[in-house]
Order: C-alpha cells, then sequence, then structure tokens
C-alpha cells in the first residue's frame, strides 16, 4: 500500500530521524573524563553566572557549566540536597545557613520605582512602609495628585521580596498588594504602565530601562540616589550581595570557578549584566 | 472578529522583530545572556526536546487509543477508568507536569535536567490530548468495515493495520499538530527539567533551553532582551507555521495516494 508506506517513511523522518541524529551527535564528542559543574538559584543571579560559565568553559575545554533558575531558596535546597555543585543566592546567608559557605561575587541594589508621570520625587521609609501595609492608599497622603495607589509586590521566594521586607521590616502578610510579580523586568513593565503604581526591582536593571525610554523613575532612600555607585560605594542602604553558595568549603574545581567569579577577569561580565562587581 | 488577534499578535511580532531576524541570528549561539548573538543551539535544542515528545507520545498514543477503542467494550470499567484520568490530566496546569518532571525523571530515574527529562515530561502533558483525538477517530469509523472485514476473515492485526490506521489517519495528524502546539510553546513544564543552559546540546542528556524558556527569559528577566524576544518569537511562530503547513500536506498526500490505491 502506497500510502501507509509513505506514512510511516514520514513518521520516520520526522519523529525518530532527529533522536538518531541526536545519538550519532553525541558519539564522537563523548567525553569521558569530562567535568560537569551544575549551579542551580537565584534568576537574578542565571544570566550572569551562564556568561560566567561560558567564559570558564572557554578556559577549561573540558568542563561544562550547567547554570539553571529557580529562585534564591531553590538553589540553597539543592545546594544543601547535593543536587547542585554551587547554589545561587541573590542575598546574604540567612543565620540559619551558617553551615553553608557563601562567596559574594557581586553585588546589586534594590530600587523604588515609580511612573515617570506621577510628580513624587521622594519618599521616607515610613511613607513607603505605609503605602505598602495598605494605611496610605491615595498618592494625595505623601504629597502627590488625588488618585489610588496601585501596589506592586514581588511573589513568595524572591530575594527581592525579602530583602525589601527585611529592610522595612515587614512581613509578608503585612503587605497590601494589588498585583504581585516575578522577575525584574516583569515589575517594571507593570508600573511603566499605570502611572499610579509604586514597585520596587533591581537597581541595574531599572537604571538601564530607564535610560532607554521606559517610563519609570528610580527613588532615593533616606536622600542616597539609587544608583550602581552608591551601591558599589556601600552607600546605598538597600543593597544585596550576589552569593554562590556551597555545601562545604569550595575545593577543587568548584574553587576554581568561584575562584573566577570573583576575579577582575569577569568585571565586564557583571558590568554588562548591570551589577556592581567587588572593587574598583 | 476572531482575526483580529492573530493579525494584532502577528503584526506586533513583525514590526518589532523583522529588524532583528537573519540567517545568523537563527543560527549562531547566543551571546550576553540573549542581548547579542543568535538562537541557533536554542532552536536544536527545542527541535530534539520535541522530537523526544513525539518520538515517545506517538507510539504510547497510539497503543492506547487503539487499547480503548479496539480492546475494550465502551463501557468496561477500565476503560472508563483510563478516559476519566486522561480527562483530568488534560486539565492539568503544565506547571504541576513541570514539577512532577522534576521528580520523576531529574531526581527518581536521576536524568538530571535534560533534553531526555524535558521530552518525556512533555509527552505526559501531550499523551491526553493526543489520545482521546486518535479514539474519537477511531470511533468515526463505522462498525460495518470491522464486520466486513471481519468477515472477509481478515486477523484483526490485519484489520487495523489496512483498514482502521489509515481511516484514523487525519484524527492521528490532528492529535500531532495539537500535541505539537501544545510542546512548542511550553515554557513551565521545561524550565524545571529541560533547563535553562544555552549551550549546543551534545547529547540528550545535556540540558537545552527551548524557544519558549528563552523567549520568557529574554521578556521577563533580562534587561533589554526585549528586541531578541520578538525576533525569537517571530522563529517560533515560523516553526509551528511550518509544522502545521507539512502536516496538512502528508495529509492531503496521504488521502490522495490513499484514493489512488483504493
Amino acid at each position: 500500500m502506497p500510502f501507509s508506506t509513505f506514512f510511516f517513511f514520514t513518521l520516520r523522518v520526522f519523529l525518530v530521524g532527529p533522536l538518531l541524529w541526536a545519538w550519532a551527535w553525541e558519539y564522537p564528542s563523548a567525553r569521558a573524563e569530562g567535568e560537569r559543574l551544575i549551579i542551580t538559584g537565584s534568576s537574578t543571579m542565571a544570566p550572569l553566572v551562564s556568561e560566567i560559565g561560558k567564559r570558564f568553559e572557554t578556559l577549561h575545554p573540558k568542563v561544562r557549566v550547567d547554570v539553571q533558575t529557580g529562585g534564591s531558596s531553590r538553589g540553597i535546597a539543592d545546594t544543601v540536597n547535593g543536587l547542585a555543585d554551587i547554589g545561587m543566592a541573590s542575598r546574604a546567608l540567612k543565620s540559619q545557613e551558617q553551615h553553608l559557605n557563601g562567596s559574594v561575587i557581586a553585588h546589586d541594589g534594590i530600587t523604588i520605582i515609580l511612573h515617570t508621570s506621577n510628580p513624587v520625587q521622594e519618599l521616607t521609609d515610613d511613607q513607603i512602609r505605609s503605602i505598602y501595609t495598605g494605611s496610605s492608599t491615595n498618592w494625595s497622603h505623601v504629597g502627590g495628585p488625588d488618585s489610588g495607589i496601585t501596589v506592586v509586590n514581588k511573589a513568595e521566594g524572591r530575594s527581592t521580596l525579602e530583602l525589601f521586607l527585611d529592610y522595612f521590616h515587614l512581613s509578608n502578610r503585612d503587605i497590601h498588594a494589588h498585583v504581585v510579580i516575578g522577575d525584574n523586568e516583569q515589575g517594571i513593565k507593570t508600573v511603566a504602565g499605570n502611572p499610579n503604581a509604586i514597585g520596587y526591582v533591581s537597581i541595574g536593571t531599572a537604571q538601564y530601562d530607564a535610560a532607554h525610554g521606559i517610563g519609570i523613575r528610580l527613588l532615593a532612600l533616606q536622600h542616597i540616589p539609587a544608583t550602581l555607585e552608591t551601591v558599589r560605594e556601600g552607600r546605598f542602604p538597600l543593597s544585596r550581595p550576589l552569593t554562590l553558595v556551597t555545601k562545604s568549603p569550595p575545593a577543587g574545581l568548584v574553587k576554581t570557578f568561584i575562584d573566577f567569579a570573583q576575579s577582575p577577569q569577569v568585571h565586564d561580565l557583571i558590568l554588562q549584566q548591570y551589577f556592581v562587581p567587588l572593587q574598583g | 472578529m476572531v482575526t483580529i488577534p492573530f493579525i494584532w499578535i502577528m503584526g506586533d511580532l513583525l514590526w518589532n522583530g523583522w529588524d532583528q531576524l537573519s540567517f545568523s541570528f537563527v543560527f549562531s549561539a547566543p551571546q550576553n545572556a540573549g542581548r547579542e548573538g543568535g538562537i541557533g543551539p536554542i532552536l536544536i535544542s527545542t527541535l530534539l526536546i520535541v522530537g523526544v515528545c513525539m518520538g515517545t507520545a506517538v507510539p504510547m498514543g497510539l497503543g492506547t487509543a487503539l487499547f480503548l477503542s479496539e480492546y475494550t467494550r465502551h463501557d468496561h470499567v477500565l476503560g472508563r477508568l483510563i478516559r476519566g484520568s486522561l480527562d483530568v490530566l488534560a486539565g492539568v496546569p503544565s506547571i504541576v507536569f513541570g514539577l512532577f518532571g522534576n521528580a520523576l525523571f531529574c531526581q527518581i530515574l536521576g536524568l538530571g535536567f535534560s533534553i531526555l527529562s524535558g521530552g518525556l515530561t512533555l509527552a505526559c502533558m501531550v499523551l491526553p490530548i493526543l489520545i482521546r483525538t486518535v479514539e474519537e477517530s477511531f470511533h468515526a469509523i463505522s462498525q460495518e468495515q470491522r464486520l466486513s472485514a471481519a468477515a472477509l476473515g481478515l486477523s484483526k492485526t490485519t484489520t487495523i493495520r489496512r483498514i482502521l490506521l489509515p481511516a484514523a489517519l487525519p484524527g492521528l495528524l490532528v492529535g500531532i499538530i495539537l500535541g505539537l502546539g501544545r510542546a512548542v510553546a511550553e515554557t513551565a513544564a521545561l524550565i524545571f527539567t529541560s533547563g535553562y543552559v544555552a549551550r549546543m546540546p551534545e547529547s540528550l542528556m545535556d540540558s537545552g533551553r527551548s524557544l519558549a524558556v528563552h523567549i520568557y527569559d529574554l521578556a521577563m528577566n533580562v534587561a533589554g532582551g526585549n528586541p531578541h524576544a520578538y525576533a525569537t518569537a517571530l522563529v517560533l511562530v515560523g516553526l509551528v507555521f511550518i509544522i502545521n503547513v507539512s502536516s496538512s500536506w502528508i495529509a492531503s498526500r496521504w488521502t490522495s495516494c490513499n484514493r489512488l490505491s483504493a
């Protein structure tokens, strides 16, 4: 029967072909002594660590660095379970995590953002707290126009949220949010699209987007402007370290990688991703 | 009315993505977290993931559908149990499949973050749609055809191969297209199974980022990633378009062959 021959031939080409091809491909490049580093965690750090890993691979051709995302909490959990060699946490280690080893590779700041059309120029910590706890629901309460405030909050498990709550001495249950967002860019798009919104995101991302014509404005905190410079100088109050976490003190390949990630050789990559390198 | 969203989406994608699109974009590796460079390795990973998914789902789906329609009575307990669980599975959100795949394939079966885990997770996700579509097309075949085949003394295997399978093929193709569409557009089920690595995959055991995960990352996590997110979305839409057109071409080609030989 010509039609069934034709059909099963097409089926083979379309479905089985790629599989065979993949196996054939695997064969010549099989790495007998190749080593693999698995790194999981913070979605903020994932693009940066991927780029660092790529450069590391060019220096160590037999090593493969696999970076996976999912959030800082997951990075810590995977490291503790042994699923990952290195965890990524975009915050400092907590007191109950002190048995783990953290190595800071860069810094990041969190900034409060408003829509550009919002006339409010500065908010005190107390005002921000009252907005996020729902005591101030109108911009006129904090010196703005008479319109309702849209509170944009981060989703549970995001280290930006944890850092924000920690700084303002709040718990997530106190917060009356209208919008809950995940990643930085999502937060920026939400605030840029709503003149009455207030949100908080990574300074590096916000500075880049504000400089490229996205309609958001970065607010100073305690009169310190939110810029990469103030974060690097350690003056900006709401900043966080980007940390690589290991279960035991780094040794062997893991240590080589962490040393590389802390070295000036990757400063250009850190700057490219709008974070702040360790020194200079 | 229905075409407005389609035109809007396509117009938006073409308007923002067309300038970025080039031969080198489709085939080169991403640079600077995807802001520069292309999507070559990601495209290959996507094809491999979908290949694994369909290579697993189609034989299993076809087998289950045959079992349900030809080897069990419609009101049989086992059949009803399978159908019921398939209907529930078809409605489960993809993130649940992602977590399930992460637990089963990546951890318990030790496949790790790999194209294989991702493809198998997608296969679990696509199976319910595939089975129900194919089963429906088996049911649509009139009982007379089966009886005539039996009257001619054809064995059950021959009946299935020569009569039922050809007649149900359009249904199978529809199921494959629906499944492929769902698989190729998947983000949530893949980010925890096939992973985030944008390197050219060297085997099915390598982690590989899919096009949809790449678009999500560029649009939501990488500052300045929007232009390439649009271009990648354009490639993804193009891929789905090619798959649909080639499937219907195969279907029409097949039907005409069918008529000639009959």
